[in-house]
């Protein structure tokens, strides 16, 4: 029988999962539109958003636009393959469980 | 959690992921409003211009839906990322609103309109023009129809009489711009909803 991958614990938070998903279709995203995309609160976000930077998945860059504070996240190389190798992983722990 | 569940757990999460990319990659749909803002305007303008007021009735008001469409899309509430596809569209339309914008001041102060119906030609062939590049880039068949009805009415301008060409005209700003404008905002707002569910 064929060894089960096991999934990225990183990713596999559906916040986390939710934030990498959304920067894999976007070149870079402001905080407040993934929190509006998310529905999620700042704190809770900015917490998930930190592990995604700290795992090296997201890269973060601060900046003011007309004198307004902005944080924009981008998906970095590391974060879409491991976002690749977690859907993988899903899609033959699926085809396993059919 | 037992097996059911678990696999329950993960297509729940291949399901969110799906969402989430096809939220960020939305953004034709999300420009609904400007297509009927448009669609009106041109009607607008038309029937300005048909009262006898056709010198100005066609800048005046293609400058008017210019302004509206700029405050509206500043005054949405969050900054809409950008992507490669978002851009490309984008810039079909800014290029093309541009050229007509241009041309057809050209056309009406230069030419004073010899042959009224070179100017619905022209005008259709570039919306469908506009369209036929955005349904190939997104891979769209719906948007795709509304290029051949634009290009339907680029023929009719040709080949038949002037009220033809206004008729053909009308019925194509109907159905490309105010009808497919809001089949779009319908298609954003139904996306907006499974999202808010989801997340």
């Amino acid at each position: 029988m064929p060894e089960l991958p096991e999934l990225n614990p990183v990713i596999h938070g559906k916040l986390r999962l939710a934030l990498l998903s959304l920067l894999a279709g976007v070149e870079e995203a402001e905080f407040t539109w993934l929190r509006a995309k998310t529905g999620s609160t700042d704190g809770n976000l900015g917490a998930q958003l930190m592990k995604l930077e700290e795992s090296g998945y997201v890269a973060v860059e601060k900046k003011f636009v007309q004198r307004k504070p902005q944080t924009i996240y981008r998906m970095t190389e590391a974060g879409r393959e491991a976002l690749q190798e977690y859907v993988q992983a899903l899609r033959q722990l699926l085809g396993a469980a059919i | 959690m037992n097996a059911n569940a678990e696999e329950m757990d993960l297509r729940e999460r291949l399901d969110l992921m799906q969402k989430m990319i096809n939220e960020g990659r939305r953004k034709q749909e999300s420009w609904g409003w400007t297509f009927v803002l448009w669609g009106i305007a041109y009607y607008i303008a038309f029937f300005w211009a048909w009262l006898g007021s056709f010198p100005i009735a066609w800048p005046i008001t293609m400058g008017a839906g210019g302004v509206l469409t700029f405050i509206g899309f500043s005054r949405r509430q969050y900054r809409v990322p950008e992507t490669t596809i978002g851009r490309a569209i984008a810039s079909i339309w800014i290029a093309t609103g541009s050229s007509m914008f241009i041309l057809f001041d050209a056309m009406g102060f230069g030419l004073h309109l010899a042959e009224p119906r070179a100017f619905f030609a022209a005008a259709s062939a570039m919306i469908g023009l506009a369209n036929a590049a955005c349904s190939l880039t997104l891979k769209w068949k719906a948007e795709f129809l509304c290029a051949i009805v634009w290009w339907a009415a680029a023929v009719i301008a040709c080949f038949t009489s002037l009220v033809t060409t206004v008729v053909a005209f009308l019925v194509a700003i109907f159905l490309c711009q105010i009808v497919f404008g809001a089949y779009m905002m319908v298609l954003e707002s139904r996306q907006r909803r499974q999202v808010a569910s989801h997340a």
